[in-house]
C-alpha cells in the first residue's frame, strides 16, 4: 500500500486542520477514542518542530508527512527541509531546574511520552526526518 | 479558541474554551494576563474545563502567564484541567509549579485573604 502523503507549508494556520485530519485517520484505523488526542498532539508537536527548526517557519518550505497504515501499527514519517538535530536545536531540558519555567521547548518531551515510539533520523536526501509509530490493538 | 472572564471578589476567573493550538491566537491569552496585571488583578484562576485540545504552545502561554503574575506578586492557579491536559502537566513537570483544582470554590478560597 502506498503511503498517504500530506504536504504542508510551514505556517501555524495549517495545524488545526492537520489535527482534525490525524484524529479522523486515527479513528478510521481504530485507534482507541481516548488515545486520539494523544496521537494528534504528538504529531502536531513534531510537525511544529519541523516547521520551526527545519524550515524556520518559512511558508515556502514544506513539511511532508507520510502515513502508512499496517495491520498492527500506523507509521508517520515527518520530513522537513532542514538538517537540525533535536538536542542541539533545543539546547536545554525543559523539564529540569530553571528551564521548567521556559515558555517553550516541551514538544519533543510531550511527543515521546504520549507516543509509543519516536525516533529522529535523516531522509535519503539528508534532511531531518522524525518517525513516529503508533501501535494498533 | 474563546476567552471569557469574570471576577469573583478579588480573583479574576479566565475561562478558555475550544482548542488551544499553536498560532497567533495565543497572543490574545498572553495579553489578557498582562492586562490583568496592569489592572491590578493579580489573582487569576484559569478555568480549562472547556478546552477540548491543548499542546505545548498552550502550556507555554500558561507558563508565561504564571511568570507575569508572579513577578507582580500575584498567582495563577488552574481549574478543571481535563484528563489529557492534566497528563501534559505531569509529563512536563509543570504539575510541580501549578496548583490545580476541580472545585471552583475550593480554588477561589485557596487564594486566601
Amino acid at each position: 500500500m502506498h503511503p498517504i502523503e500530506i504536504r504542508l507549508p510551514s505556517e501555524a494556520s495549517v495545524l488545526e486542520p492537520l489535527q482534525l485530519m490525524i484524529e479522523a485517520l486515527g479513528k478510521s484505523a481504530e485507534v482507541e477514542e481516548d488515545d486520539l488526542s494523544s496521537l494528534s498532539i504528538s504529531i502536531i508537536e513534531l510537525t511544529k518542530n519541523a516547521m520551526e527548526h527545519g524550515n524556520g517557519f518559512d511558508p515556502e518550505k514544506t513539511v511532508t508527512i507520510s502515513i502508512s497504515i499496517f495491520p498492527n501499527r500506523i507509521r508517520f514519517l515527518i520530513d522537513d527541509e532542514g538538517t537540525w538535530e533535536p538536542e542541539k536545536a533545543l539546547g536545554f531540558n525543559p523539564g529540569e531546574g530553571d528551564e521548567l519555567l521556559s515558555t517553550r521547548g516541551r514538544g519533543i518531551l510531550i511527543a515521546r511520552n504520549l507516543a509509543k515510539w519516536v525516533e529522529f533520523g535523516l531522509t535519503p536526501e539528508g534532511n531531518t526526518r522524525v518517525t513516529l509509530i503508533w501501535p494498533l490493538n | 479558541m474563546k476567552i471569557k472572564q469574570h471576577k469573583v471578589d478579588d480573583v479574576l476567573v479566565l475561562s478558555l474554551s475550544g482548542k488551544v493550538i499553536g498560532g497567533p491566537e495565543l497572543m490574545d491569552v498572553k495579553e489578557v494576563f498582562q492586562k490583568a496585571v496592569d489592572q491590578d488583578n493579580k489573582r487569576v484562576l484559569l478555568d480549562l474545563g472547556k478546552v477540548s485540545w491543548m499542546d505545548s504552545s498552550g502550556l507555554g502561554v500558561i507558563v508565561s502567564g504564571h511568570t507575569t503574575l508572579s513577578r507582580a506578586g500575584g498567582a495563577l492557579k488552574i481549574l478543571n484541567a481535563t484528563k489529557k491536559i492534566h497528563e501534559l502537566f505531569i509529563i512536563t513537570k509543570l504539575i510541580t509549579i501549578f496548583e490545580t483544582y476541580t472545585d471552583e470554590q475550593e480554588a477561589l478560597n485557596s487564594f486566601g485573604d
